[in-house]
């Protein structure tokens, strides 16, 4: 294809023993074991999905008909109604509400605790590690079956759902409290410790302070997440706007829907372009 | 003498400012407080309910017929892997059309992007529940719904790692005369790999979580189950697929981890 260069051309091939011409007469030009261990993994990606494809029972029926079902649905959805708008925008505010309490409880409880965790800082080191294996289970659990069984066991309502809500949120932020802790570095601790400052005075004077910014950067960061997930909450009972989406959905009622999803949108797009906005401005300082 | 006094303004400004957010604060929590009638006597007293109910309901788990959650599981498995793998490769499709330095049209970036943003701004068990009314209960909704939010979630991901290429490859291309498909296979993609398999690990896991979720709103998987046990009080049913949940989650992480190691 290409011309040879009259570098190639005089290049006698035991000069070069790393290049290796391929019959086509190109210098290949990649890693050898890179490009082995991608087609290894693509390889590998491919079987795995061809044997789960072939697991998988899909009706070619049930495809057809939901297909042929979808003009009906969109033109429902096309006429959006604002009939609904108020009872939405209720629900809205109110799935806000539950992600900000939920977010002002969880700092208070993880702030106290991610100083018990981090390693630099932590009175009792078994308590720590305890903990830790603690949170790794909590945060396992996806948070919506947390909420699940929040519901299950206080009722729907928002109340539910802050209850739901706090165990994952806590267990994020107390984990990303702890590294930011361990990575502002020992000398601050250091210091204060050999001039006879007490834990308390090494937390709330020494290490508080200086972390405050960064710490205000993962909970806006968190609130975004946390707003997104409530939504989805009242899906499941917890209160908020997910209740009505669901309720417009199982009643056919997709012209408010329409509205209940757009409203969603505007929402989440809006926190979390605030929420980028402060983070750039908390990193500029 | 006014440097003197700066700093001292300065610094009463900014207490100034301090108190100002924290009234700011103050003032949303009782707004918040109020307007959904949070009533924190009766969730601080919700709280020991509420772990007496984890601990005493809830555990043991039962370890009974193990073989009927083996169906789920693996349903959740299959989800997941065909789910990463047909939304890898439309996300990727959508990507390159929609990264600020690979897309052959500002239109189509633009329009892309719209799209892009919309549904992943609408959380995904939205788009799940509507599904389930357009398909039916089953796996197919589940599946979609995975390909759908997965596609975007990736397309926008992909999108962002493209554009912080360097440039100087593509440049170099550029000005030996390589057309858009050879710079894309040399310049592009041998720099984006790694970006690419870790965003779709990444996204592995994320179905993992998904598709135990999905099945709350009837589109199959192991969540179906586990809304069935809880509807039917069977608790000691729901934490034994919870605790299935936590070890196929942590099992999924620990395998992507590997991988991970093994190909950056």
């Amino acid at each position: 294809m290409q011309q040879q260069t009259s570098f190639q051309a005089y290049s006698p091939q035991q000069a070069q023993p790393g290049v290796q011409k391929t019959s086509g007469g190109k210098i290949r030009i990649g890693h050898r074991r890179t490009q082995r261990q991608t087609r290894l993994f693509f390889a590998a990606a491919a079987v795995l999905f061809l044997v789960c494809l072939s697991l998988l029972d899909l009706s070619w029926e049930q495809f057809r008909s939901g297909i042929a079902g979808l003009p009906d649905i969109m033109s429902k959805v096309m006429t959006i109604s604002f009939h609904a708008f108020p009872a939405l925008l209720d629900g809205m505010v109110t799935s806000l509400i539950i992600a900000f309490l939920t977010v002002v409880i969880s700092v208070v409880i993880s702030i106290l605790l991610a100083f018990l965790i981090a390693e630099n800082i932590t009175p009792f080191k078994w308590a720590g590690r305890a903990l830790r294996v603690v949170l790794l289970v909590i945060r396992t659990v996806p948070t919506t079956i947390w909420v699940l069984l929040a519901v299950a066991s206080m009722g729907f309502g928002s109340m539910a759902g802050v209850l739901g809500l706090i165990f994952p949120t806590s267990s994020y932020l107390i984990k990303s409290f702890a590294a930011q802790i361990e990575e502002s570095g020992d000398d601050n601790i250091e210091a204060m410790r050999a001039v006879g400052a007490s834990w308390l005075q090494i937390v709330f004077k020494g290490l508080l302070p200086n972390l405050l910014l960064s710490f205000l950067a993962i909970i806006s960061f968190r609130f975004e997440m946390e707003v997104a997930e409530t939504v989805m909450l009242g899906m499941v009972g917890a209160g908020g706007i997910g209740v009505l989406l669901q309720d417009y959905i199982s009643y056919y009622e997709f012209a408010d829907l329409a509205m209940g999803i757009i409203i969603v949108f505007v929402t989440i797009f809006a926190v979390e372009l605030i929420s980028n906005r402060v983070r750039s401005r908390l990193a500029r300082r | 003498m006014s440097q003197v006094v700066t700093p001292h303004i300065q610094q009463r400004q900014k207490k100034a400012k301090h108190m100002v957010s924290l009234a700011l604060l103050a003032g949303a929590l009782a707004f918040s407080i109020w307007y959904v009638k949070f009533d924190l006597i009766e969730f601080i007293s919700g709280i020991p309910l509420f772990l007496n109910f984890l601990f005493t309901d809830f555990l043991p788990p039962n370890f009974a017929n193990m073989d009927s959650y083996l169906r789920p599981v693996l349903d959740t498995l299959i989800f997941a892997v065909v789910g990463t793998f047909i939304s890898s490769a439309l996300g990727l499709v959508i990507a390159f059309l929609m990264a600020r330095n690979t897309a052959p049209h500002p239109a189509v970036r633009i329009v892309l992007r719209g799209i892009v943003s919309f549904v992943r701004n609408v959380p995904f068990l939205v788009w799940a529940s509507l599904l389930v009314v357009i398909f039916g209960v089953g796996a197919m909704p589940g599946l979609f719904s995975l390909l759908v939010f997965g596609t975007c979630f990736l397309a926008r991901v992909y999108a962002e790692s493209i554009e912080e290429l360097d440039k100087e490859a593509t440049e170099a291309l550029e000005a030996s005369g390589a057309t858009y498909g050879q710079i894309i296979k040399h310049a592009i993609i041998p720099q984006f790999m790694p970006g690419y398999f870790s965003w779709t690990l990444f996204m592995f896991e994320i179905n993992i979580r998904a598709s135990a979720i999905l099945g709350l709103v009837g589109a199959g998987g192991i969540g179906s189950n586990l809304k069935q046990s809880l509807d039917l009080f069977q608790y000691s049913r729901a934490s034994m697929i919870i605790v299935i949940l936590i070890v196929l989650i942590l099992a999924v992480e620990f395998l992507t981890q590997r991988i991970r190691e093994r190909i950056l």
